[in-house]
């Protein structure tokens, strides 16, 4: 069998694994935990086709997040429409951003993007407070309608959304679009020497990079019923890049698995009380100490015995 | 005959440095013509110059019609001047295709289709065909520089520049490189500009050689004219080594 069929398979049987377990668990705060995990791997994969072909690392993913979720809690809790509108507008809203701090800085060589993605989310993050008449300071916008009233409905839907998300990016990324932007992580200078114009592939990738994190963003809003200043947080972008070198970077499945591996571990630790967050550092350590390329994308590649 | 490239006093400063000063020269399609000069002389900027990788300050260069100032590189390259660089640049991590597919990927090339047969064509035509599917980083530097070659290639130029091609092989992979870059020329038709150091493969490749100095031209002509010369070896003598002997 083929690579492609070997990946197929093995994808499938990962989506079965995670559209059983909330059947076989049936808690309400367990699913809900799952929700937001898959929410993570949106998050995760999506910085991954940018920042993990393009080596271009955006330290503020987060922008893109809390612009998706912002947007989707305005057109909501403000105007009252309804929540699905939140979705495909919270990625414009994203894709504006991204327009705005990509255009400028990555036609430049050297660390300004990934400190303008910093800046860019934190500034936002200050914005909602110093404009709290209108976004509600750090209580953010509550009482959201959900886009589902059954939470295991929502659960489905947002692995949907993670497969759609994965397969689209993974499709690309296959392509002569993704061969294009790893030349680029590369070596740039010489990727414009074999004719490529390679302002306008960071440009591109980071818009659709920002497209998928603005539409989980308006998902997590979705799901939580209300957004805070925290989706604009350094720390959530910071966590969403260790997912992804957990995952494997430039794999773009692996972070999906690097995000739900490590959105779960607090949960998987909670027997251990106190010591969890020591736990959960030591293997986080580990994990990036002892296998550089990833822990769950070489995992893949045995199973599924691929070469690369 | 109309000249394929018009370089016309092409001037290039780094803050009191005076890199390339009033450069001009003229390539005719089907030339094949060499860049001689010691190091520092210039060589290198003058390449960047003419593919958009630095910005002139004064002076035209004039490439198939179109004028080169200001033009970003990919856009020079679509116009069909192709480089290749004197470290060899691969894209690390990606197999030998890949890396040539890249240059497949061009505008000016794309549309033709077949990527990937036209990607493993120029790898037979460089000598890579059988390490198609390598890792570039498990490649000797004799083969990175084949592959450079058949990455510019692939954007399907009209003149290439070659950076110093010779620069860090070993004696027996001159040879061959030396051929290949005259079966490009003989059966291609390609319009060829290659910077060198060494003399012996400047005899034996190029029928005209530019001799740069300091930014400048010092002299044009034949290469058994240009050895004979008496600023080149000015140039030369009184330096490290003298070019007679150097080869």
């Amino acid at each position: 069998m083929g690579r492609r069929g070997k990946d197929a398979i093995g994808a499938a049987a990962v989506f079965a694994v995670l559209a059983l377990i909330p059947l076989v668990i049936r808690s309400d705060y367990f699913t809900g935990i799952l929700t937001v995990s898959l929410i993570f791997g949106i998050w995760t994969t999506s910085w991954d086709f940018m920042s993990g072909l393009t080596g271009r690392e955006n330290f503020g993913h987060a922008l893109f997040i809390g612009a998706g979720a912002y947007t989707a809690a305005f057109l909501n809790g403000k105007f009252e429409l309804t929540p699905w509108l939140g979705l495909p507008v919270g990625a414009l809203a994203a894709v504006a951003f991204s327009l705005v701090v990509g255009f400028p800085t990555l036609r430049l060589r050297g660390p300004y993007f990934a400190l303008a993605m910093l800046a860019a989310a934190t500034i936002m993050q200050r914005l909602t407070r110093i404009f709290w008449e209108y976004t509600g300071g750090e209580e953010g916008i509550p009482g959201l309608d959900p886009l589902f009233e059954s939470h295991l409905v929502m659960y489905y839907f947002c692995l949907g959304a993670l497969a759609l998300t994965a397969g689209v990016l993974l499709l690309l990324a296959r392509s002569s679009w993704g061969t294009i932007l790893r030349a680029i992580r590369g070596d740039e200078a010489a990727c414009q020497a074999a004719g490529i114009n390679v302002t306008f592939y960071k440009i591109a990738a980071l818009m659709i990079s920002s497209a998928f994190a603005g539409i989980g963003g308006a998902l997590y809003a979705d799901y939580q019923e209300a957004v805070t200043p925290d989706v604009f947080a350094v720390a959530l972008s910071i966590t969403i890049i260790i997912m992804a070198y957990v995952g494997g970077i430039g794999t773009i499945y692996g972070p999906v698995g690097g995000a739900i591996l490590l959105a779960m571990l607090p949960e998987l630790l909670r027997g251990l009380g106190e010591y969890r967050l020591w736990v959960y550092s030591l293997v986080l350590i580990f994990i990036l100490y002892f296998t550089p390329g990833g822990l769950v994308a070489p995992i893949w590649r045995r199973f599924t015995g691929t070469a690369r | 005959m109309t000249a394929l490239l018009r370089v016309d006093r092409v001037t290039k400063r780094f803050g009191g440095l005076v890199a390339v000063k009033d450069v001009s020269f003229e390539l005719q399609p089907g030339e094949i013509t060499g860049v001689l000069g010691p190091n520092g002389a210039g060589k290198t900027t003058l390449f960047n110059l003419l593919t958009g990788f630095i910005a002139m300050d004064l002076g035209v260069a004039e490439f198939d019609g179109h004028s080169l100032g200001g033009l970003a590189p990919h856009r020079v390259v679509n116009l069909g001047l192709a480089r290749t660089f004197q470290l060899c640049r691969p894209f690390r991590g990606m197999s030998v295709i890949d890396n040539v597919t890249v240059g497949c990927l061009a505008p000016r090339v794309r549309g033709e289709g077949g990527i990937e047969a036209r990607a493993r064509r120029i790898l037979g035509q460089v000598g890579l065909g059988a390490k198609a599917e390598a890792l570039v980083d498990a490649l000797p530097y004799g083969d990175l520089r084949r592959l450079e070659i058949a990455r510019a290639l692939a954007t399907k130029p009209k003149l290439l520049l070659l950076d110093e091609p010779f620069a860090g092989l070993g004696s027996n992979e001159i040879e061959p490189l030396s051929q290949l870059i005259r079966r490009l020329h003989a059966e291609e038709g390609l319009t060829i500009l290659i910077i060198e150091h060494k003399l012996r493969e400047f005899m034996q490749l190029v029928r005209r050689v530019i001799a740069m100095d300091f930014g400048e031209i010092i002299a044009i002509g034949p290469p058994a004219e240009i050895v004979r010369h008496p600023r080149v070896v000015e140039a030369y003598i009184g330096r490290t080594e003298a070019p007679l002997g150097a080869a």
